[in-house]
């Protein structure tokens, strides 16, 4: 589990502190760098149908982004609670904090009564290694309770709160995530019709994401710093894949909740349908086989999602696309610009 | 949420609820709102256990007694039938055998009897006991399993015999049973830093297995399941992932 980005060097940009549209430029404005197992292209996300062949499959997620961060107050005060995942009926896993900037662990213990917008809550169980998330039993309805008060969860290198649909993207279908899938942000009702009429298709999964704010450092030995988080493959996306590669198009996945949902929908007899409940960790000891081009954003250096980034092309293109994309001024984080990764050999092994 | 009856709260029976596992489930068990009986061999687990929670006053009810035996079984269909309803059975109590553990070939035969006794006769009589109660709570049964099961470990023979054969009666039981409301799981837990893991390997350090509360996110998964989706399903506690049938 050490084997992380986060113990070695890798560049790291400037982060986006506001949505695009807040800076005067479209959601689909923002620029794309292209990474092939050569080289470094520079392009707009416009440019996307131009980059794709026709007949080249995306893979996006359904999951909408709900307004998880409740204002909420217990004996030691008031703070905030990011709810992080459902685990059915009443019980949630989620991550008290003091502020967007300011990460707790607060000092809850089991049977801690707390008010999380306007619900009573108990916490039934500390997270297990991981002090800063617990479990909690409402005694009301949460999901009511964020529609009321929620807001989505930001971070202190936010410039501000911004209202949640800002983070919600053209496929949004089921709410679920208490954090944006931000790789398909940029897209938009004129850029998908182009990609139609060009002959890209669509199919999509569903992984609801958790809270992104652990970092590896968060995670203690033998505890996997990716928790459970729920996820569906169906049957007709199983289909629309097999099809992409019998014909011999690639798999594009947009975002790495798309890869991780389908790396888990795969055995030794590959891949299948699926629900249920994953925390897969992807890193260079388990490679990414599912897919054959990665759209995702900038990740911070101690992320799984680099980690994940590093499972697919290799430690030595990842650290070239991310010094090009630094040093070109390239935006960090969910607002940020866009990176399409193809697949193929790690640049340093293929030279 | 598991089905729940309206009025009275749920309430969950747990074996080997003293130590390791069995501890951390009732524990969680309670907080999640469950009348918990739990069971322990020996009275002094069953004391410490109370002492550790003062709050589950009243809503924990201990039977002290080896789980092998008839009559301990029927002391806690008794507390079932008083509570009226069992909305949750584990069968956690487990055997291990001879410590530290025996190859097949040295194995003293007259020995296995007591690990079959308390891992596959005890499980299957219990669950007979209360059926009729769980078909009216529309519970579920959670047998805990092992990964020796299926391994083959040198050592593990005996207990992972035993074990295979709860799987065994855990699937039957899900196909017997299925349409009448009552599911039945098994559950591999996982290597796990307990006194049983201890007593395998006496005078090792197992300090690099997890505690049994790494198991909680899927105990917290799997009992907000759908009961029809999980019913004959095998489990990995310590999997990165866990799915329901399509």
């Amino acid at each position: 589990m050490t084997a992380d980005v986060g113990e070695r060097e890798i560049s790291t940009g400037e982060g986006a502190d506001r949505p695009p549209e807040e800076r005067g430029i479209a959601r689909d404005g923002v620029r794309l760098l292209v990474s092939t197992p050569e080289d470094e292209q520079h392009h707009d996300f416009r440019d996307l149908p131009e980059l794709l062949r026709p007949g080249d499959l995306m893979v996006v997620n359904e999951s909408a982004t709900v307004a998880a961060s409740l204002p909420s107050r217990s004996r030691l005060g008031e703070f905030l609670v990011n709810l992080s995942t459902w685990y059915g009926g009443d019980l949630w896993v989620a991550e008290p904090r003091w502020g967007p900037g300011r990460p707790g662990p607060l000092p809850l213990v089991p049977g801690d009564d707390l008010e999380v917008g306007g619900v009573e809550c108990r916490v039934v169980a500390p997270y297990p290694g991981i002090p800063r998330l617990d479990f909690l039993r409402a005694g009301g309805d949460l999901t009511d309770a964020m529609k009321r008060v929620g807001r989505p969860i930001r971070y202190g290198y936010a410039a501000r709160e911004f209202p949640l649909e800002c983070y919600q993207t053209e496929f949004a279908r089921v709410p679920g995530s208490a954090e944006m899938p931000s790789a398909s942000r940029p897209f938009t009702q004129s850029l998908l019709r182009r990609l139609r009429s060009s002959g890209v298709e669509f199919a999509s999964i569903l992984l609801h994401a958790g809270v992104s704010s652990l970092e590896f450092g968060d995670f203690p030995k033998g505890v996997s710093p990716v928790f459970p988080e729920p996820f569906e493959v169906p049957a007709p996306t199983v289909a629309a894949i097999r099809r992409a590669r019998a014909r011999g198009s690639r798999v594009v996945a947009v975002g790495t909740t798309v890869v991780r949902a389908l790396e888990s929908a795969t055995d030794s007899c590959g891949l299948r349908a699926a629900r249920g409940f994953t925390r897969l960790y992807l890193h260079r000891e388990r490679p990414v086989r599912s897919v054959d081009a990665l759209l995702t954003g900038f990740h911070d250096a101690r992320s799984t999602h680099l980690a994940l980034l590093e499972a697919f092309v290799g430690i030595h293109r990842l650290r070239r696309s991310y010094a090009v994309a630094a040093r070109e001024g390239y935006l960090w984080h969910e607002f940020g610009d866009s990176h399409l990764i193809l697949g193929g050999p790690d640049g340093e092994a293929a030279q | 949420m598991m089905p729940m009856k309206s009025g009275s709260p749920p309430v969950a029976l747990v074996t080997g609820a003293s130590r390791g596992l069995g501890a951390v489930l009732v524990e969680f068990l309670l907080e999640e709102g469950f009348v918990v009986i739990g069971n322990a061999r020996d009275p002094k687990g069953s004391k410490d256990l109370a002492d550790r929670l003062p709050s589950a006053v009243g809503r924990l009810r201990l039977v002290s007694g080896d789980i092998a035996e008839p009559d301990t079984r029927r002391q806690l269909v008794a507390q079932v039938d008083e509570l009226g309803r069992i909305d949750l059975l584990v069968n956690n109590a487990s055997e291990l055998g001879r410590s530290p553990l025996p190859t097949l070939a040295e194995y003293p035969v007259g020995e296995i009897d007591r690990v079959f006794r308390v891992n596959v006769h005890a499980p299957l009589s219990l669950i007979q006991g209360l059926l009729p109660a769980l078909r009216e709570s529309h519970g579920r049964i959670v047998n805990i399993s092992s990964d020796a099961a299926r391994g083959g470990y040198p050592g593990w023979g005996v207990y992972g015999a035993s074990k295979a054969a709860l799987d065994l009666l855990s699937l039957t039981f899900a196909h017997e049973l299925d349409g009448s409301g009552v599911s039945v799981i098994s559950v591999d837990p996982g290597d796990m830093r307990t006194a049983m893991h201890q007593a395998a390997y006496p005078g090792q350090d197992i300090s690099d297995r997890p505690l049994p509360e790494a198991t909680l996110p899927f105990w917290a998964w799997l009992l907000h399941q759908d009961a029809s989706k999980v019913n004959g399903v095998r489990f990995q506690a310590q999997s990165d992932r866990w799915e329901v049938s399509p």
